[in-house]
């Protein structure tokens, strides 16, 4: 085999291309795998933190409290179970459409309070690669439920 | 092509391809890594759901701890009744590799459990180029929903 001068080195550069892009693509890969997971585990905390609140319940706003309460202690962690969730939201509302985080400022603070859906709004996850690719510096994995009182199920 | 040349491109290929293996392996190692974890947690959530309403028989310590090996069937199979031919959802995942812990209101006089945690004691992910451990994670707390069955010295 003859090899001329100018093609001299092209498995080099041709690599170097193939592994940019092989990178590329296991950074997306990476980030996205993470991503992906962290969704799952907030998901699954806001159904056991929804129905938590929601198995407190009784109508009363006292009841409220307590349900406030057993979420704000309510162990869980996500990115690979390494962080602890942060910014947890419980709202209550008395037909599962009307939300809001103080029952006891409500005009109706009367109730009956049967419905709590925790939201975990705040969970930013660093990203790694796709960053180098233009990409954000965080990725916000959102992930919220709802549940209702007597017996306690998930509604949403 | 002089003596010099001869073989260059072989070397070349052979560094870069050494590269390229080394980050095939490391996607490979890291993308099973992350599909076992999220098999993982998964299976126990499933599992924190189920034992969350399934009814807690107190009659007997035996009564207990044939409740929690139903439900580590339920975190290994997907099945709490898993026959022989049973596959587990995550490669290699034992039932003795995962913890049922009830919890007890510390206040009144019930004796109903208040909450379930399930959560991997130690799980080993074989990736084939490196291995990574679980301990104590994924893990998740459920609220007890399900019917309570006293001891009889509680009836």
């Amino acid at each position: 085999m003859r090899v001329s001068k100018s093609e001299r080195g092209f498995i080099v550069v041709a690599m170097s291309v193939a592994i940019v892009l092989l990178l590329a693509c296991v950074g997306f890969a990476f980030d996205f795998g993470r991503i992906y997971i962290a969704r799952n585990e907030a998901q699954i905390y806001t159904d056991s933190a929804a129905l938590t609140a929601a198995s407190r319940l009784d109508g009363t706003l006292d009841s409220v409290r307590k349900a406030r309460a057993a979420v704000e202690h309510l162990p869980g962690s996500w990115n690979l179970g390494t962080q602890p969730f942060k910014g947890i939201v419980t709202e209550f509302s008395s037909d599962g459409m009307h939300w809001t985080e103080t029952p006891e400022k409500a005009a109706d603070s009367a109730g009956p309070w049967t419905y709590a859906r925790v939201s975990a709004p705040s969970n930013d996850l660093g990203i790694i690669f796709l960053r180098a690719a233009g990409g954000p510096e965080t990725f916000r994995v959102l992930a919220h439920s709802a549940a209702r009182s007597d017996p306690a199920r998930l509604v949403e | 092509m002089n003596n010099n040349q001869r073989g260059h491109a072989m070397i070349e290929l052979a560094a870069c391809a050494g590269l390229m293996v080394a980050c095939l392996a490391g996607a490979f190692q890291f993308g099973y890594t992350f599909y076992v974890y999220n098999q993982l947690v998964s299976a126990v959530g499933n599992g924190a759901r189920y034992a969350s309403g399934r009814t807690y028989r107190a009659a007997s310590p035996k009564d207990v701890e044939r409740g929690n090996e139903v439900i580590r069937n339920m975190v290994v199979y997907g099945d709490p009744h898993p026959d022989a031919n049973s596959r587990p959802v995550v490669p290699d995942l034992k039932p003795d590799e995962i913890q049922v812990k009830w919890n007890f209101a510390t206040t009144g006089n019930t004796s109903a459990p208040e909450s379930v945690d399930i959560s991997i004691l130690h799980h080993q992910v074989n990736a084939i180029f490196g291995t990574f451990n679980f301990s104590g994670r994924p893990a998740f707390e459920f609220p007890y929903l399900g019917r309570y069955a006293p001891s009889e010295s509680e009836k």
